[in-house]
């Protein structure tokens, strides 16, 4: 676990969708182990980001490098490798409707890495009981809570046993009252060892969890810095501003 | 419907036309045979067969028979052919059609002569060499037995209408000579006889065999003469125009059937004999009508109904697939080929597809016409499907594209195990209706003579001169199979539903 290189690299990325210039010059990086939270106000770019990350959405221009390799100009089926190592979490938990909470984990390790069933079934179990739903393994998604999708979603991701994983606002579309088990997953993945990389809006999780925190707006990453610092001293007038607001709530 | 055929045959003739024109400037085949040594005769006796086009609802010319559990085509149109066949040394094989697809099939080549009741009118000639005339009858009215005394001929209907057979020579006389009547027509002898006993009109135009035919065994009806002066007389062998060496040959036996006067000695005996008989059992009991007896009818119509949509089905679903992935696919010249399939398919009528298939497509290649009605059906169904299959796949959150792909499945894999199966439950339903209405729309294959269910039933009703009970039968059936079909379907849907 060297700290010296990077696990994933940024370099110069841009992003326009249309005439709308959504990442103007972003350059990072993100070492092994680090938990990250990207936080700032809503049409920062935060989202669109994180998406560039493990190409979900293609850079209009500059450079994403992860483990040595320029994703922006791989092939399809190179990228389809690299992604699986990129693990991801969404606002909406999409889980996939048609199947059992159990085959929704089983099938990309099964169709991608061709891991056997039982193999797959037994890997899947322990993970469900790491995030506390070994009893769900049967149920479909639309029987669950969404906090409970939101972790199997988790799960889901783990189970390609991910350098890192992306989380993009994991926590916004659920009940007050289902956030606290989400962030308890994250959390504990978070001491595991696990190179985060978070969207969020939970400035309490940021504080605890994040050994970095980036404050993003109009297009640029602000400010760097640990939660200590980033939050009892913000340096940018930008940040001062958004943290007023959003502690004030 | 019967127009478009009309406008598709002129479509029709005109590239055979242009084709054989493009052919004579090109110079590809620019050797011209000469009249007399034509190697039409050669190509038959080279094939050893003799293919005869003819549409059996027209006894006792040419009709099907039941007998001893086979149905074949009787009638002294058949013996003539058999008499011109054997006279060349060859077999005679008999194809059968509707009667307005007679010519076309001739022009591209489908079959060799047509034997059919049929004129050698002035128009015809124009577009195929006719033999010599090998029966003249004369022309009658059939009229219902109640209005026996009220009509004496035609000139009795001015101001009214008389029916004939489309495109048949009784359609032509009538518009000629009686000016003051309004010409209706019809495709089938057999339906002309059931209108006019449901009184939609009050006579129908036939030849004089034909009608003492359907008088003799259809109540209530009799026939009159009908006082059109008839200058071409009779009946004659088309052939394609430019085959003089099979007019000829023809032009032989046929003086030969004369010299012997075979056609009424011979011939008509044979096939009023079978006309009247149902199978050899009830020679001379009463005609046995009853739909029962003719039960293998329906179910050879069933069979071939089914089989033309299971295959249909299939290959409409895989081809749709293709099409749907091909439409939403970003490159450009997959998807604007499927574009261009589905909106062309989509925007012309099944039966015009389905002509161009069977002859149009005849011209390069030989397809039979049961192969031609799967190919139209299944390629005219892949377009609504093509479509049915893409809503779907566009009903589909693309959230859930996203997170199989940041699994690390490709897009072929997000497509095969995440987005295809969550798509096919939304339209299941919509999928279920296509292939009903593919089912019924089979039933348009009967044009190009396809024993399917219609055909079938056409051939009962001329069979047994009742119009209404294989018209309930064949419906029935139809609803059997299609609401087996939706039931089926339904037991699926219940299989997907995930809670």
């Amino acid at each position: 676990m060297s700290n010296e290189e990077p696990l994933i690299k940024v370099e110069h990325l841009k992003k326009t969708f249309g005439n709308n210039e959504v990442l103007k010059d972003i350059n990072a990086e993100v070492k092994d182990g680090q938990v990250i939270c990207l936080i700032g106000p809503s049409g920062a770019g935060k989202s669109t980001f994180l998406r560039c990350l493990n190409l979900l959405d293609q850079p209009t221009s500059g450079k994403v490098i992860f483990e040595d390799k320029e994703l922006t100009s791989l092939s399809e089926d190179e990228l389809n490798t690299l992604r699986e190592k990129m693990g991801m979490v969404f606002q909406q938990f999409n889980l996939f409707p048609h199947m059992s909470v159990l085959e929704n984990l089983k099938l990309a390790p099964m169709k991608v890495k061709h891991v056997a069933d039982e193999v797959a079934t037994a890997k899947a179990k322990e993970l469900l009981a790491q995030v506390g739903l070994a009893d769900k393994a049967d149920a479909f998604p639309a029987s669950l809570s969404g906090g409970q999708q939101q972790r199997v979603a988790i799960a889901r991701a783990l189970a390609m046993d991910p350098e890192m994983m992306l989380f993009d606002e994991p926590t916004s579309a659920l009940d007050p009252e289902m956030v606290g088990e989400v962030l308890k997953v994250m959390q504990d993945l978070a001491q595991k060892g696990m190179t985060m990389v978070v969207v969020t809006h939970e400035m309490g999780f940021a504080k605890n969890v994040a050994n970095q925190v980036w404050f993003m707006a109009d297009g640029y990453i602000q400010e760097k810095a640990t939660p200590s610092e980033f939050f009892a001293h913000p340096k940018t007038e930008r940040a001062q501003d958004f943290l007023a607001k959003v502690l004030e709530a | 419907m019967k127009k478009a055929i009309n406008w598709f045959k002129a479509a029709l003739v005109m590239l055979v036309t242009l084709t054989m024109l493009v052919n004579c400037v090109s110079g590809v085949q620019a050797a011209q045979a000469p009249k007399a040594t034509d190697n039409y005769l050669q190509k038959v006796k080279q094939k050893g067969e003799l293919i005869m086009g003819t549409s059996p609802d027209f006894p006792p010319y040419e009709f099907v028979k039941n007998v001893n559990g086979k149905s074949k085509v009787y009638g002294m149109d058949i013996e003539v052919g058999k008499k011109i066949a054997h006279d060349m040394g060859v077999k005679l094989v008999v194809k059968t059609m509707d009667f307005d697809s007679l010519l076309v099939a001739l022009e591209t080549g489908k079959v060799d002569m047509v034997i059919s009741g049929m004129s050698a009118s002035p128009k015809r000639a124009k577009s195929v060499a006719f033999s010599q005339v090998y029966y003249a009858s004369g022309q009658d009215l059939i009229i219902r037995k109640a209005d026996a005394g009220k009509y004496h001929n035609f000139h009795s209907f001015d101001g009214k209408a008389i029916a004939a057979q489309t495109g048949s020579l009784q359609s032509d006389l009538i518009k000629k000579q009686a000016p003051k009547v309004t010409l209706k027509t019809m495709d089938k002898d057999s339906d002309l006889i059931l209108a006019l006993q449901t009184h939609k009109f009050d006579a129908v135009a036939v030849d004089s065999a034909s009608a003492d035919a359907y008088v003799k065994n259809t109540t209530g009806i009799i026939n009159i003469r009908s006082g059109f002066k008839d200058k071409s007389v009779g009946s004659s062998v088309a052939f394609h125009k430019g085959a003089q060496s099979l007019v000829n040959a023809a032009n032989k036996s046929i003086d030969e059937i004369k010299a012997k006067d075979l056609i009424k000695k011979d011939y008509l005996p044979m096939a009023g004999k079978y006309l009247a008989s149902n199978g050899k059992s009830k020679k001379s009991a009463k005609i046995d009508n009853s739909m029962w007896a003719y039960k293998d009818f329906f179910v050879a119509g069933v069979g071939y109904t089914l089989f033309i949509s299971l295959i249909s089905v299939f290959f409409g679903f895989l081809l749709g697939a293709i099409l749907a992935l091909m439409r939403l696919s970003r490159n450009k010249v997959a998807h604007s080929i499927a574009t261009a399939y589905i909106e062309f398919v989509r925007g012309t009528p099944l039966m015009v597809q389905l002509l161009f298939i069977y002859f149009g497509l005849g011209l390069v290649v030989n397809i039979p016409a049961l192969l031609s009605g799967i190919i139209a059906v299944s390629l005219n169904s892949a377009s609504y499907v093509a479509e049915v299959i893409r809503s779907g796949i566009n009903s589909i959150a693309p959230g859930q594209t996203e997170a199989s792909r940041s699994l690390g499945m490709s897009r072929t894999e997000t497509m095969r195990y995440v987005i295809m199966p969550q798509a096919m439950k939304n339209i299941w339903p919509a999928l279920g209706n296509e292939f009903v209405s593919l089912i019924k729309e089979s039933s348009i294959v009967s044009v190009i003579g396809v024993k399917d269910l219609i055909y079938q039933s056409r051939i009962v009703q001329a069979d047994t001169y009742r119009g209404v009970m294989p018209l309930v039968i064949t419906m029935i059936l139809y609803f059997i199979i299609t609401f087996s079909l939706s039931s089926l379907m339904k037991v699926f849907e219940g299989k997907m539903k995930h809670e």
